[in-house]
Protein backbone atom coordinates (compact mmCIF):
# COMPACT_ATOMS: atom_id res chain seq x y z
CA UNK A 1 0.00 0.00 0.00
CA UNK A 2 1.36 3.89 -1.09
CA UNK A 3 -0.38 6.91 -0.44
CA UNK A 4 0.04 9.72 -2.26
CA UNK A 5 1.99 11.43 0.10
CA UNK A 6 4.09 7.94 0.42
CA UNK A 7 4.76 8.03 -3.34
CA UNK A 8 5.59 11.74 -3.45
CA UNK A 9 8.45 10.63 -0.97
CA UNK A 10 9.28 8.42 -2.78
CA UNK A 11 9.59 9.69 -5.92
CA UNK A 12 11.68 12.30 -4.30
CA UNK A 13 14.23 9.70 -2.96
CA UNK A 14 14.74 8.92 -6.75
CA UNK A 15 14.79 11.50 -8.18
CA UNK A 16 11.87 11.34 -10.22
CA UNK A 17 8.44 12.96 -10.44
CA UNK A 18 5.35 10.83 -9.22
CA UNK A 19 3.76 10.74 -12.24
CA UNK A 20 6.87 8.71 -13.87
CA UNK A 21 6.96 6.82 -10.27
CA UNK A 22 3.44 5.43 -10.38
CA UNK A 23 3.93 4.42 -13.68
CA UNK A 24 7.33 2.57 -12.96
CA UNK A 25 6.57 1.45 -9.43
CA UNK A 26 3.07 0.60 -8.77
CA UNK A 27 0.34 -1.43 -9.23
CA UNK A 28 -3.55 -2.00 -9.12
CA UNK A 29 -4.32 1.54 -9.88
CA UNK A 30 -1.32 2.97 -8.47
CA UNK A 31 -2.46 1.69 -5.38
CA UNK A 32 0.25 -0.97 -4.40
CA UNK A 33 3.96 -1.11 -5.02
CA UNK A 34 5.09 -3.37 -7.84
CA UNK A 35 6.83 -6.86 -6.25
CA UNK A 36 9.34 -8.98 -8.25
CA UNK A 37 8.24 -12.24 -9.16
CA UNK A 38 9.08 -13.70 -5.71
CA UNK A 39 7.25 -11.32 -4.05
CA UNK A 40 10.01 -8.99 -3.35
CA UNK A 41 8.78 -5.07 -3.43
CA UNK A 42 10.58 -3.51 -6.68
CA UNK A 43 12.98 -1.35 -4.07
CA UNK A 44 14.29 -3.98 -2.24
CA UNK A 45 18.26 -4.88 -3.40
CA UNK A 46 20.66 -6.51 -1.17
CA UNK A 47 22.14 -3.47 0.77
CA UNK A 48 18.62 -2.42 1.59
CA UNK A 49 15.87 -0.88 0.98
CA UNK A 50 15.96 1.90 -2.14
CA UNK A 51 13.67 4.26 -0.33
CA UNK A 52 14.45 3.78 2.91
CA UNK A 53 14.26 7.72 3.99
CA UNK A 54 10.84 8.31 2.87
CA UNK A 55 9.35 4.24 3.32
CA UNK A 56 5.74 4.78 3.90
CA UNK A 57 4.11 4.30 7.11
CA UNK A 58 3.25 0.29 6.50
CA UNK A 59 7.31 -0.18 5.93
CA UNK A 60 8.01 1.97 8.94
CA UNK A 61 5.63 -0.30 11.44
CA UNK A 62 6.97 -3.60 10.57
CA UNK A 63 6.86 -5.95 12.36
CA UNK A 64 3.80 -4.03 13.90
CA UNK A 65 0.16 -3.58 12.06
CA UNK A 66 -1.93 -1.11 12.51
CA UNK A 67 -5.63 -1.14 12.07
CA UNK A 68 -8.74 1.17 13.56
CA UNK A 69 -12.32 0.40 14.59
CA UNK A 70 -15.41 1.99 13.29
CA UNK A 71 -14.73 4.27 16.53
CA UNK A 72 -11.22 5.48 16.04
CA UNK A 73 -9.77 2.96 18.05
CA UNK A 74 -5.97 1.89 17.24
CA UNK A 75 -5.02 -1.07 17.75
CA UNK A 76 -1.19 -2.71 16.69
CA UNK A 77 -0.21 -6.54 16.03
CA UNK A 78 2.76 -8.13 15.72
CA UNK A 79 2.82 -9.78 12.08
CA UNK A 80 5.06 -13.43 11.77
CA UNK A 81 8.41 -12.69 11.00
CA UNK A 82 9.51 -12.92 7.44
CA UNK A 83 12.30 -15.74 7.03
CA UNK A 84 14.48 -13.33 5.07
CA UNK A 85 13.96 -9.87 7.16
CA UNK A 86 17.09 -9.02 8.85
CA UNK A 87 15.31 -6.98 10.84
CA UNK A 88 16.60 -7.97 14.61
CA UNK A 89 13.03 -7.20 16.64
CA UNK A 90 12.71 -7.17 20.14
CA UNK A 91 9.90 -7.80 22.85
CA UNK A 92 11.03 -5.37 25.52
CA UNK A 93 9.53 -2.00 24.08
CA UNK A 94 6.46 -0.39 24.38
CA UNK A 95 4.20 0.17 21.03
CA UNK A 96 4.65 3.88 21.55
CA UNK A 97 8.28 3.57 21.86
CA UNK A 98 9.08 1.88 18.66
CA UNK A 99 6.75 4.31 16.72
CA UNK A 100 8.61 7.08 17.76
CA UNK A 101 11.72 5.17 17.08
CA UNK A 102 10.48 4.75 13.28
CA UNK A 103 9.51 8.27 13.01
CA UNK A 104 5.53 7.35 12.15
CA UNK A 105 4.27 10.66 13.69
CA UNK A 106 3.70 12.66 10.47
CA UNK A 107 2.64 9.39 8.66
CA UNK A 108 0.07 8.75 10.91
CA UNK A 109 -1.15 12.34 11.33
CA UNK A 110 -1.38 12.20 7.07
CA UNK A 111 -2.98 8.75 7.04
CA UNK A 112 -5.37 10.30 9.73
CA UNK A 113 -6.05 13.57 7.79
CA UNK A 114 -6.27 11.68 4.39
CA UNK A 115 -8.49 9.46 6.69
CA UNK A 116 -10.97 12.31 7.20
CA UNK A 117 -11.39 13.03 3.63
CA UNK A 118 -12.11 9.40 2.42
CA UNK A 119 -14.68 9.71 5.08
CA UNK A 120 -16.27 12.88 3.37
CA UNK A 121 -15.98 11.06 0.32
CA UNK A 122 -17.70 7.72 0.94
CA UNK A 123 -20.66 10.06 2.68
CA UNK A 124 -20.90 11.78 -0.50
CA UNK A 125 -21.49 8.66 -2.47
CA UNK A 126 -23.71 7.47 -0.25
CA UNK A 127 -25.57 10.79 -0.65
CA UNK A 128 -25.20 10.48 -4.18
CA UNK A 129 -27.76 7.31 -4.37
CA UNK A 130 -30.52 9.90 -5.12
CA UNK A 131 -32.42 9.30 -8.38
CA UNK A 132 -32.19 12.15 -10.47
CA UNK A 133 -29.07 14.30 -9.13
CA UNK A 134 -26.63 12.97 -12.03
CA UNK A 135 -26.25 15.70 -14.58
CA UNK A 136 -26.67 12.82 -17.94
CA UNK A 137 -25.83 15.96 -19.97
CA UNK A 138 -22.00 15.61 -18.71
CA UNK A 139 -22.36 12.22 -19.74
CA UNK A 140 -20.13 12.32 -22.79
CA UNK A 141 -17.26 14.04 -21.08
CA UNK A 142 -14.66 11.12 -19.82
CA UNK A 143 -14.83 9.94 -16.94
CA UNK A 144 -11.72 10.23 -14.47
CA UNK A 145 -12.19 6.18 -13.36
CA UNK A 146 -12.46 5.42 -17.05
CA UNK A 147 -9.34 7.04 -18.35
CA UNK A 148 -6.61 4.52 -18.31
CA UNK A 149 -3.52 6.76 -18.40
CA UNK A 150 -5.07 10.19 -19.13
CA UNK A 151 -5.25 14.09 -17.23
CA UNK A 152 -2.67 14.14 -14.65
CA UNK A 153 -1.22 10.41 -14.77
CA UNK A 154 0.11 11.01 -18.25
CA UNK A 155 -0.70 8.66 -21.27
CA UNK A 156 0.88 5.40 -22.61
CA UNK A 157 0.40 3.58 -19.67
CA UNK A 158 -0.39 0.14 -19.54
CA UNK A 159 -4.20 -1.35 -18.63
CA UNK A 160 -4.28 -1.46 -14.88
CA UNK A 161 -1.36 0.60 -13.88
CA UNK A 162 -2.96 3.93 -14.81
CA UNK A 163 -4.23 5.57 -11.15
CA UNK A 164 -7.14 4.83 -10.26
CA UNK A 165 -7.49 9.01 -9.38
CA UNK A 166 -5.69 11.95 -10.70
CA UNK A 167 -5.25 13.11 -6.66
CA UNK A 168 -3.03 10.26 -6.33
CA UNK A 169 -1.13 12.12 -8.49
CA UNK A 170 0.64 14.68 -6.29
CA UNK A 171 2.97 16.63 -8.57
CA UNK A 172 -0.23 17.13 -11.78
CA UNK A 173 -2.62 17.59 -9.07
CA UNK A 174 -0.74 20.34 -7.62
CA UNK A 175 0.44 21.51 -10.67
CA UNK A 176 -3.04 21.90 -11.76
CA UNK A 177 -4.13 23.49 -8.50
CA UNK A 178 -1.37 25.79 -8.20
CA UNK A 179 -1.46 27.41 -11.73
CA UNK A 180 -5.60 27.60 -11.30
CA UNK A 181 -5.14 29.49 -7.91
CA UNK A 182 -2.14 31.12 -9.18
CA UNK A 183 0.41 29.72 -6.47
CA UNK A 184 3.74 28.14 -6.71
CA UNK A 185 4.53 24.54 -6.76
CA UNK A 186 5.74 23.65 -3.09
CA UNK A 187 8.83 22.56 -3.46
CA UNK A 188 9.32 20.74 -0.17
CA UNK A 189 7.71 17.64 0.44
CA UNK A 190 5.82 18.61 3.26
CA UNK A 191 4.34 21.71 2.47
CA UNK A 192 3.28 19.87 -0.94
CA UNK A 193 1.60 17.34 1.15
CA UNK A 194 -0.29 20.11 3.05
CA UNK A 195 -1.13 22.01 -0.05
CA UNK A 196 -2.56 18.53 -1.40
CA UNK A 197 -5.10 17.89 1.48
CA UNK A 198 -6.28 21.56 1.47
CA UNK A 199 -6.94 21.16 -2.74
CA UNK A 200 -8.80 17.90 -1.73
CA UNK A 201 -10.64 19.11 0.68
CA UNK A 202 -11.28 22.17 -1.12
CA UNK A 203 -12.56 19.69 -3.79
CA UNK A 204 -14.90 17.63 -1.34
CA UNK A 205 -16.38 21.01 -0.23
CA UNK A 206 -17.66 21.98 -3.44
CA UNK A 207 -19.03 18.33 -4.09
CA UNK A 208 -20.91 19.10 -0.70
CA UNK A 209 -21.58 22.24 -1.28
CA UNK A 210 -23.36 21.51 -4.66
CA UNK A 211 -25.54 18.36 -2.60
CA UNK A 212 -26.54 21.17 -0.20
CA UNK A 213 -26.95 20.32 3.49
CA UNK A 214 -26.77 16.80 5.00
CA UNK A 215 -30.18 15.28 5.47
CA UNK A 216 -32.15 13.53 7.42
CA UNK A 217 -30.64 10.46 5.86
CA UNK A 218 -27.59 8.39 6.59
CA UNK A 219 -25.02 9.59 8.10
CA UNK A 220 -21.66 9.71 6.41
CA UNK A 221 -19.47 8.59 8.89
CA UNK A 222 -21.25 5.63 10.21
CA UNK A 223 -20.74 4.51 6.34
CA UNK A 224 -17.82 4.70 6.29
CA UNK B 1 -9.37 20.89 -9.52
CA UNK B 2 -13.47 19.41 -8.82
CA UNK B 3 -15.03 22.85 -10.92
CA UNK B 4 -18.24 22.17 -10.72
CA UNK B 5 -20.55 24.40 -13.57
CA UNK B 6 -23.99 22.99 -12.34
CA UNK B 7 -25.06 24.19 -8.89
CA UNK B 8 -27.66 21.87 -9.15
CA UNK B 9 -25.95 18.60 -10.17
CA UNK B 10 -23.28 16.60 -9.90
CA UNK B 11 -21.54 15.41 -13.21
CA UNK B 12 -20.97 11.46 -13.51
CA UNK B 13 -17.55 12.73 -14.21
CA UNK B 14 -17.61 14.02 -10.90
CA UNK B 15 -18.89 10.97 -9.46
CA UNK B 16 -16.50 8.63 -10.91
CA UNK B 17 -13.34 10.72 -9.81
CA UNK B 18 -14.95 10.84 -6.44
CA UNK B 19 -15.74 6.92 -6.73
CA UNK B 20 -12.17 6.16 -7.96
CA UNK B 21 -10.49 8.42 -5.69
CA UNK B 22 -12.27 6.56 -2.90
CA UNK B 23 -11.62 3.23 -4.21
CA UNK B 24 -7.36 4.40 -4.39
CA UNK B 25 -7.58 5.18 -1.06
CA UNK B 26 -9.75 2.08 0.32
CA UNK B 27 -6.34 0.30 -1.07
CA UNK B 28 -3.26 3.25 -1.10
CA UNK B 29 -4.30 3.52 2.68
CA UNK B 30 -6.27 0.23 3.70
CA UNK B 31 -9.08 2.39 4.54
CA UNK B 32 -11.79 -0.62 4.76
CA UNK B 33 -13.85 0.82 7.52
CA UNK B 34 -13.42 4.31 6.82
CA UNK B 35 -12.22 4.32 10.18
CA UNK B 36 -8.85 6.52 10.52
CA UNK B 37 -9.67 8.99 12.58
CA UNK B 38 -8.86 9.67 16.13
CA UNK B 39 -7.17 6.87 18.22
CA UNK B 40 -4.45 7.48 20.55
CA UNK B 41 -1.16 5.29 20.56
CA UNK B 42 -1.57 2.90 23.28
CA UNK B 43 1.66 2.50 25.21
CA UNK B 44 1.30 -1.35 26.42
CA UNK B 45 3.64 -3.60 25.71
CA UNK B 46 4.07 -5.05 22.34
CA UNK B 47 1.97 -8.27 22.30
CA UNK B 48 1.06 -10.94 19.70
CA UNK B 49 -2.34 -10.03 18.41
CA UNK B 50 -4.16 -13.20 16.79
CA UNK B 51 -7.29 -10.57 16.11
CA UNK B 52 -5.57 -8.43 14.04
CA UNK B 53 -8.56 -6.37 11.72
CA UNK B 54 -7.31 -7.06 7.83
CA UNK B 55 -9.01 -7.54 5.05
CA UNK B 56 -7.25 -10.23 2.31
CA UNK B 57 -8.10 -12.22 -0.53
CA UNK B 58 -5.43 -14.49 -0.67
CA UNK B 59 -3.13 -16.54 1.32
CA UNK B 60 -0.08 -18.76 1.04
CA UNK B 61 2.60 -21.48 2.27
CA UNK B 62 5.74 -20.26 1.55
CA UNK B 63 9.03 -22.41 2.00
CA UNK B 64 12.27 -20.46 2.02
CA UNK B 65 15.92 -21.86 2.26
CA UNK B 66 17.63 -19.49 3.68
CA UNK B 67 16.47 -16.28 1.33
CA UNK B 68 15.96 -18.37 -1.61
CA UNK B 69 12.00 -19.28 -1.56
CA UNK B 70 11.85 -23.06 -2.50
CA UNK B 71 8.04 -23.02 -3.09
CA UNK B 72 4.96 -21.20 -2.38
CA UNK B 73 1.30 -22.65 -2.33
CA UNK B 74 -2.22 -21.29 -2.06
CA UNK B 75 -4.14 -22.16 0.86
CA UNK B 76 -7.09 -24.30 -0.28
CA UNK B 77 -10.04 -23.28 -1.25
CA UNK B 78 -12.14 -24.62 1.95
CA UNK B 79 -9.65 -23.42 4.19
CA UNK B 80 -9.65 -19.64 2.54
CA UNK B 81 -13.41 -19.56 2.43
CA UNK B 82 -13.49 -20.33 6.27
CA UNK B 83 -11.02 -18.28 7.44
CA UNK B 84 -12.43 -15.15 4.94
CA UNK B 85 -15.87 -16.04 7.28
CA UNK B 86 -14.01 -14.46 10.22
CA UNK B 87 -13.57 -17.82 11.67
CA UNK B 88 -10.31 -19.14 13.47
CA UNK B 89 -8.33 -21.95 12.05
CA UNK B 90 -5.56 -24.21 13.51
CA UNK B 91 -2.70 -25.06 11.14
CA UNK B 92 -0.49 -27.99 12.48
CA UNK B 93 2.86 -28.63 10.97
CA UNK B 94 3.33 -32.77 11.48
CA UNK B 95 6.33 -34.89 10.24
CA UNK B 96 5.10 -38.68 9.70
CA UNK B 97 7.28 -41.76 9.07
CA UNK B 98 5.80 -45.31 7.61
CA UNK B 99 2.34 -43.30 8.75
CA UNK B 100 3.23 -42.56 11.97
CA UNK B 101 3.60 -39.13 13.35
CA UNK B 102 6.76 -38.94 15.36
CA UNK B 103 7.22 -35.00 15.41
CA UNK B 104 4.80 -32.08 15.64
CA UNK B 105 6.46 -29.16 14.51
CA UNK B 106 3.89 -26.59 15.85
CA UNK B 107 0.53 -25.40 15.88
CA UNK B 108 -0.71 -22.17 14.56
CA UNK B 109 -4.21 -20.90 15.56
CA UNK B 110 -5.29 -17.39 13.73
CA UNK B 111 -8.19 -15.66 12.85
CA UNK B 112 -7.84 -13.38 9.80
Amino acid sequence: MAGPHEILGMARVLGIGTTEFLSRYTDNGGTTLRSEEDGRCVFLRPSGCRVHPRRPLVCRLYPLGRSTNERGEERFAVFPAQPDCGAVVGRDGTVSSFLESQGVGPYLEWSRRYGELYRRMIGLLDRLDVVGRVDTAAADAPAEAGQAGSGAAGSGQEPGRAPLSSWQDIDASLAEYCTTKGIAVPAEIDEAIALHLRAMEEWLGDLEARLGPVGTGSNPSSQA
Amino acid sequence: MGELKDQKTVSRRDILKLAGTAAAFCTSFGFLHGSQSGGVVQDKHIVQDKHLQARWQQAEFKWYKGNELLSSVPFPAKVLKHLQSDETAVIEIKLFRTGQMFKNLGTIEAKH
